[in-house]
């Protein structure tokens, strides 16, 4: 039998995926300047694509992560190409463009629901509400699900950490989160590095909602349901430092298991009813204390420390 | 006279959708118009309506019908035990319907009186409210403000569905019926006080927006650098701001209750709350408040005809009828911010009394930042450029 309790099991797949959406929350926040308000309904894009590919064509889910990485990176072009584009070119500040991420989340959230009626009309099946837990395959007594998504989540920042560092895109991305204007006149392809940074956040969104069903109970506002962890974890990594995003997201999501899963052993069950004040608490405690979250505190200690040194 | 028409209007499913009609767009316009206000006018981005409108919800529920149930208990009646959640909840029923309603049936004055109560506990409450949801955020940018007002929507309902003494949970409770007095059709005098409160706040938002305070939160949009170097408390203001708005949007809430008699926090959600407002607000033209009044029409007329024919949709459509309302919301939300960005009626210069602002100010100016530049204007038209382009004489 396993050595790792379940409850651990399951906070450290929740704080994966958490992990990861908030990684990709934060890249939006550093490209477009934007709170990606859909960005948690992009998990359910992925949560659908898992569902369709393994209760309609009996495909391992595994098969489903590339494929629901490269559908929610499209889905996520396409906004970006329709939508949020042409609203910044045609001089709409931040709160419009957030707005318009509402709309999108809005509208997304209604077609996933229709997409998941249609479902339940054309196969008679109940796509309301599922697990692809039995679907997984079994690692020494564990869920498959419980290492892959961890590395998942190492790999993805292993990656993300080389793109971003080492390769003439990432440092260009950097350059265009830092300033759009001077880097296009330095030649780099703007364009071209926006639409590369939204395929990437919606493609890594994605890939966390297909890993949701694997484990956890899944409904179509699933993933607009994770948005208040999302942003916690964005927001206590700082909201503009990816690997503040890292920390923050698994922080958030591990606490918000773990937490809830102890005070219901300690003080009673009705507090799992509260779970979902847990992030924001976190949320309003972080912006109460540092508002620039995790990487205000580490550039504080750093600045303390030359100052020492001096 | 409004007896015989309510008597008359009752039996009539038509008109009755017509009162309802009347009071969705008084509440709406209620809350549309204070949203106006904060966002058009202040630059708050308000995406918290929701809590403020659920305020009024607890006020009655948790509040009003406790006041009610004491002082009925003092005019000699008895009442079955409603101290502990499980009496609250399981008695509620009969000592709304059968004792507190019969003991206001002959008493107007109480009724009314109830009513008004209900009101100040309501507005006081939103203020409160206000402030609270300001704490965090209020002195950060616009974007910590969003999410932290978005996240507060669902807390709110979180706490009405566990706390039972508030609203009932997740059943919900009946709440004493303050126009019982009333011979008529309850819903006709709901909605017609609905819409005197809406017309009343259409009045206080025009009369604060021409006072030197409404300039004051004009130029915080604007500039609020400017604004706090000539010495303004700006982050004060906003405060302020949101605490006077989430008073009044508090009164709909109070409304919506007295008119189903009913409070239950699955009513006061955030999609229906804070979403449905907005688009109203961007429809109508944000900063303008005759737009406003516009938008709320259009909208909840479009949203009451889709429900009203919604047996013929039902034919063809195999979901319900609400995902078919969230993808016009979301549609037209995003087109009328392409197409149309500053509404159906674009906001106008102010109109303060004594000064001619239009003589003043010679060369144009776009008061509406919202409004897209034209096609080829200005010669740094950069293809891809996020940033909005700077106005002349803006440094």
């Amino acid at each position: 039998m396993s050595f790792i309790p379940a409850i651990w099991m399951s906070a450290i797949v929740y704080a994966s995926e958490i992990a990861i959406l908030s990684i990709g929350f934060t890249l939006t926040y550093l490209t477009a300047k934007i709170p990606n308000f859909a960005h948690g309904t992009y998990a359910g894009i992925g949560i659908y694509v898992g569902f369709t590919l393994t209760k309609l064509y009996h495909i391992s889910p595994y098969v489903g992560f590339p494929v629901s990485f490269v559908l929610g990176g499209l889905a996520s072009i396409l906004i970006y190409l329709l939508v949020i584009n042409v609203l910044a070119r045609l001089g709409g500040g931040g709160i419009v463009l957030t707005i318009a991420t509402l709309a999108i989340q809005i509208f997304m959230t209604a077609a996933i629901y229709i997409y998941a009626y249609y479902l339940n009309r054309a196969f008679s099946t109940y796509a309301m509400g599922f697990m692809l837990k039995e679907e997984d395959f079994k690692l020494g007594g564990y869920q498959g699900i419980f290492p892959v998504s961890f590395a998942i989540c190492i790999v993805t920042v292993i990656i993300l950490h080389f793109l971003l560092k080492k390769t003439k895109m990432g440092v260009a991305m950097r350059a265009t989160s830092e300033d759009l204007e001077l880097s296009s006149v330095l030649g780099i392809n703007t364009n071209r590095i926006q639409i590369f940074s939204w395929f990437l956040t919606g493609g890594l969104a994605c890939l966390a909602g297909a890993m949701i069903p694997m484990w956890f109970m899944s409904n179509p506002s699933t993933g607009a349901a994770m948005i208040t962890s999302i942003m916690a974890g964005s927001l206590l990594g700082g909201l503009e430092n990816i690997y503040g995003a890292i920390i923050g997201g698994f922080g958030v999501g591990l606490s918000e298991i773990l937490v809830t899963a102890g005070l219901q052993q300690t003080v009673g069950a009705w507090v799992g009813e509260w779970r979902p004040l847990v992030p924001m608490l976190i949320l309003v405690a972080v912006l109460l204390l540092e508002p620039r979250g995790l990487n205000g505190v580490y550039e504080r200690i750093k600045a303390s420390r030359q100052k020492s040194v001096k | 006279m409004l007896d015989l028409i309510g008597s008359l209007v009752a039996q009539d499913t038509t008109t009755r959708l017509i009162i309802d009609v009347a009071l969705y767009f008084g509440l709406f316009v209620i809350v549309a118009m204070a949203l106006n206000f904060q966002y058009g006018n202040a630059g708050v981005p308000n995406f918290g309506c929701a809590v403020q409108v659920i305020v009024g919800g607890f006020t009655v529920s948790a509040i009003t019908t406790r006041l009610t149930f004491a002082l009925v208990q003092q005019g000699g009646m008895v009442l079955k035990p409603y101290s502990s959640d499980f009496d609250w909840v399981y008695n509620n029923f009969y000592n709304v319907d059968v004792i507190a309603n019969s003991y206001i049936r002959d008493k107007p004055f109480l009724g009314i009186s109830l009513l008004l109560f209900s009101f100040a506990v309501a507005l006081v409450l939103g203020a409160v409210m206000g402030w609270l949801i300001s704490v965090p955020a209020i002195r950060l940018r616009a974007t910590y403000l969003m999410i932290t007002l978005i996240t507060m929507a669902d807390a709110s309902q979180i706490v009405g569905r566990n706390i039972v003494g508030i609203s009932g949970g997740t059943l919900g409770m009946f709440v004493p019926n303050v126009f019982e007095w009333y011979p008529g059709d309850r819903g006709v005098i709901t909605a017609v006080i609905t819409l005197a409160i809406g017309l009343i706040s259409f009045f206080i938002f025009r009369t604060m927006l021409n006072s030197p305070y409404g300039r004051l939160m004009r130029a915080i949009r604007e500039n609020e650098i400017t604004v706090g170097s000539v010495g303004k408390n700006v982050t004060g203001i906003r405060r302020n701001i949101l605490m006077f708005a989430s008073g009044i949007t508090a009164l709909s809430g109070v409304l919506l209750s007295f008119y189903f008699s009913y409070v239950i926090e699955a009513n006061f959600q955030r999609a229906f709350w804070t979403y449905w407002p907005w688009l109203m607000l961007m429809v109508g033209g944000p900063g303008n408040n005759a737009g406003t009044f516009l938008g709320c029409a259009l909208v909840t007329l479009m949203r009451r005809v889709i429900i009203q024919y919604k047996w013929v949709l039902d034919v063809y459509i195999f979901f319900p009828i609400a995902y078919l309302e969230d993808i016009l919301l979301g549609t037209l939300l995003i087109v009328f911010l392409i197409f149309r960005p500053s509404g159906l009626i674009p906001e106008k210069l102010l109109y303060i009394p004594g000064v001619n602002y239009g003589k003043m100010v010679r060369e144009e100016v776009k008061v509406d930042w919202r409004s897209a530049p034209k096609a080829g204007e200005g010669k740094g038209k950069g293809r891809f450029s996020l940033r909005r382009k700077k106005k002349e004489g803006e440094t």
